[in-house]
């Protein structure tokens, strides 16, 4: 339902997009994940056609989306990163007026107002002005805003900012339950574990540009996919090396003075029959950790730095 | 037009929601109109008038009258008079030449010399010796016509006086040697401060309002409402509407206030409605090219009331424009203030029609035009810097 072919975004000698594409299913819910100043943002304005893109393009529902395009912008709602509601009206009033723009209208905006907040839990506010809402409310209000017209793509641009963790999971949670009625997502971030936790696919951005696409677990696989297993313990490491060496999971033992370090696949299955066979070669185990590769290490792997500073 | 609507609509209320723009938005226009008003005299101390001339039948009609009107009478030469003028001692002298004086017994046409000083009363004094002259020239005539018809002058007299009060006045011919007083003549005190009040706050508070399209910005939500099913030229449209409707809300209270508070007359509602729809697009042209040249919404509205002060300073809406000098008044034509208040004098003060502010209202729509269109190109420009 939504096609982005290659856009390129130029600010002056900056390069912000250059020729990212990707696609999202109907229902979908896709990830960019990608540090600050990758260009997440610059993509977003021109797929919800804020922003001219230098070239290349963009299509939601087959319509071609642009700062003079009109039809195409009904299906989208966006939920920009910065607040972008009128502080000195009331929490139902901006709902209105964005209603309103969206061409709800008399009984209809109104019930679809009180069912948004409602879902937003600002209903006991909603006669406030929003500059007295505390910085979770406003961002509350903010998504809500983006839901009014029931979007078929609703595109969140790093909606947990600045939330503290008990509005953060609620932000979390009301995406999953909009993305579970079947609202394709679009969502940006810089956390991985959002992007792990919410999206069925994830695209890797860093200076412009598409890295790496896929799902979790292909993206994972692209950095070798295998998890590492340390055993900590004392006694005959070499022979016990030799011993897990054999198992089919195992890719690679490495024994040091303190114990051994294995490339495992599927660690959490094998790990009981790793710990039995070095016990049996007469390991006494002190400790045992499983590190599965995340995105993180993915990023790192891909760009050579880290996603956060 | 529901979008361009909502837009206008979302503007309105912002304006009205903002405290500060509530004081003076809706009190001090008031309190201005009051001050200026008492500056013109309508409820000041009564007149002062030096006649001079012999004493005549003439003269202690005359007097009557202004005594009726709580004008304060007073004789002299027709040199110590012109001095007594000169000096601002009196509002206004009054020549009262033997000729007339017997032009007055033979009940025959009269001219009566009216001369205005500079004091702060004189307009309203001038009212008030129109309005005596007014009615004994009336007396006259219909003691004459009924007279004439057989009736018994006794009865006549005393017929006319419970009549007096429902007689319009007729026209009557005075040679004046002001052409100050002569052009507030029919105007109230109240009336002259009023619609210069009126002009001077649609301005200058759509000037300040314009901060609000830079907070729009700034807030981020042009942004979003570009990201609604919105055309730039919706956002245009209800920008200007707005702005308009803004105006519209701040002339039209000023006008019901000081109507319904101090009595002011606005002359032919229509006629007063139109020229404030006019220049209110002027204003609201203004406020778009502000709002959408500068990007920082406190020096906006600085810079807007400064702008609003000075205009309406040179276009006649703090001192008169009557009482300008000519180059004074040549420069006070670029501001569209001067054009509006010459038309709100002609429809207020000498109940002039459409074809008499025709040129005016032509002035303040070309401003419209121009400041309009101005004003949505540079707006449609700010919209790129508020993605
Ligand atoms: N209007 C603009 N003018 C000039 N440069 C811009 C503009 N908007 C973005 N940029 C630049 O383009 C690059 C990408 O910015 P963008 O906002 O898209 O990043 P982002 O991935 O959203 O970052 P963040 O996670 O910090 O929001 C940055 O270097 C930014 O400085
Ligand atoms: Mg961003």
């Amino acid at each position: 339902m939504l096609e982005v072919e290659a856009v390129v975004r130029r600010f002056g000698d900056l390069t912000a997009v250059d020729g990212i594409s990707f696609e999202i299913a109907p229902g979908e819910t896709y990830g960019l994940l990608g540090p600050n100043g990758a260009g997440k943002t610059t993509t977003i304005s021109m797929i919800a056609g804020l922003l001219a893109a230098d070239s290349g393009a963009v299509r939601v529902l087959g319509e071609q989306m642009g700062p003079s395009r009109v039809a195409g912008k009904r299906h989208i709602g966006l939920v920009p990163q910065d607040l972008a509601i009128y502080p000195e009206l009331k929490g139902r009033e901006n709902m209105n007026f964005f209603g309103r723009l969206q061409g709800l209208g008399g009984k209809e905006l109104a019930t679809r107002v009180d069912e948004v907040l409602d879902l937003v839990g600002l209903t006991d506010r909603a006669g406030d002005p929003a500059k007295e809402y505390s910085g979770g409310m406003k961002r509350r209000l903010n998504i809500g805003i983006g839901l009014l017209h029931r979007p078929t793509l609703l595109i969140l641009d790093e909606p947990t900012v600045g939330v503290d963790p008990q509005s953060r999971n609620a932000i979390l949670e009301s995406v999953e339950a909009l993305s579970g009625e079947g609202m394709a997502v679009l969502y940006t971030t810089h956390y991985m574990e959002e992007a792990e936790r919410l999206c069925d696919r994830i695209g890797i951005v860093d200076s412009g540009q598409l890295q790496a696409e896929g799902t979790r677990d292909e993206l994972i696989r692209l950095i070798g996919g295998l998890d590492r297993v340390r055993l900590d313990g004392s006694g005959d490491l070499a022979a016990a090396a030799d011993a897990l060496g054999g198992l089919a999971a195992v890719e690679q033992v490495d024994a040091d003075r303190t114990g051994l370090s294995l490339a495992v696949r599927d660690a959490p299955t094998a790990v009981a029959e790793l710990v039995t066979r070095a016990t049996a070669a007469g390991v006494t185990l002190a400790d045992v950790e499983i590190t599965r590769p995340n995105l993180e290490q993915v990023f790192l792997h891909l760009t050579g730095k880290a996603l956060r500073d | 037009m529901r979008t361009v609507a909502a837009i206008a609509g979302v503007e309105l209320r912002r304006f009205l929601r903002d405290r500060s723009n509530l004081f003076f938005v809706f009190v001090f226009p008031l309190i201005l109109v009051v001050l200026i008003g008492s500056q013109f005299g309508a409820g000041s101390s009564s007149g002062r008038v030096v006649i001079s001339g012999a004493d005549s039948s003439l003269r202690s009609a005359l007097v009557a009258e202004l005594e009726e009107a709580d004008v304060t009478v007073s004789y002299a030469a027709p040199d110590a008079a012109s001095e007594q003028i000169a000096r601002g001692r009196v509002d206004l002298g009054l020549e009262l030449t033997d000729a007339a004086a017997a032009a007055f017994d033979a009940d025959e046409d009269l001219t009566v010399v009216v001369t205005s000083s500079s004091s702060g009363g004189a307009i309203t004094t001038r009212q008030q010796v129109d309005r005596a002259l007014n009615s004994l020239q009336l007396r006259l005539r219909q003691e004459a016509a009924l007279v004439g018809a057989g009736a018994d002058p006794a009865a006549v007299d005393e017929a006319l006086e419970t009549a007096g009060s429902q007689v319009v006045a007729p026209s009557v011919t005075v040679t004046s040697e002001s052409s100050v007083s002569e052009a507030f003549a029919g105007a109230s005190g109240f009336t002259v401060g009023a619609s210069a009040q009126v002009l001077l706050f649609v301005f200058l508070n759509s000037l300040a309002g314009s901060a609000t399209l830079i907070q729009a910005r700034k807030y981020r939500v042009v942004a979003r409402t570009l990201a609604a099913p919105v055309a730039p030229v919706q956002v245009i449209g209800g920008e200007a509407l707005g702005r308009w409707v803004i105006a519209m809300v701040q002339g039209l209270y000023i006008m019901v206030g000081t109507a319904l508070l101090f009595g002011v007359e606005w002359g032919n509602l229509a006629l007063s409605t139109l020229i404030l729809a006019m220049f209110a697009a002027v204003a609201a042209g203004a406020a778009m090219v502000l709002g959408s040249a500068l990007d920082n919404d406190s020096a906006a509205s600085g810079l807007g009331v400064g702008l609003g002060l000075v205009l309406a300073a040179l276009g006649g809406c703090m001192l008169p424009l009557e009482l300008f000098p000519d180059t004074l008044a040549t420069v006070a034509h670029f501001t569209p203030h001067a054009w509006a208040y010459e038309a709100f004098a002609e429809v207020t003060r000498r109940g002039g029609t459409l074809a008499d502010i025709a040129v005016e209202l032509g002035v303040l729509l070309a401003f419209a035009v121009v400041l309009l269109a101005l004003g949505s190109v540079l707006l449609r420009r700010s919209l790129a810097r508020a993605i």
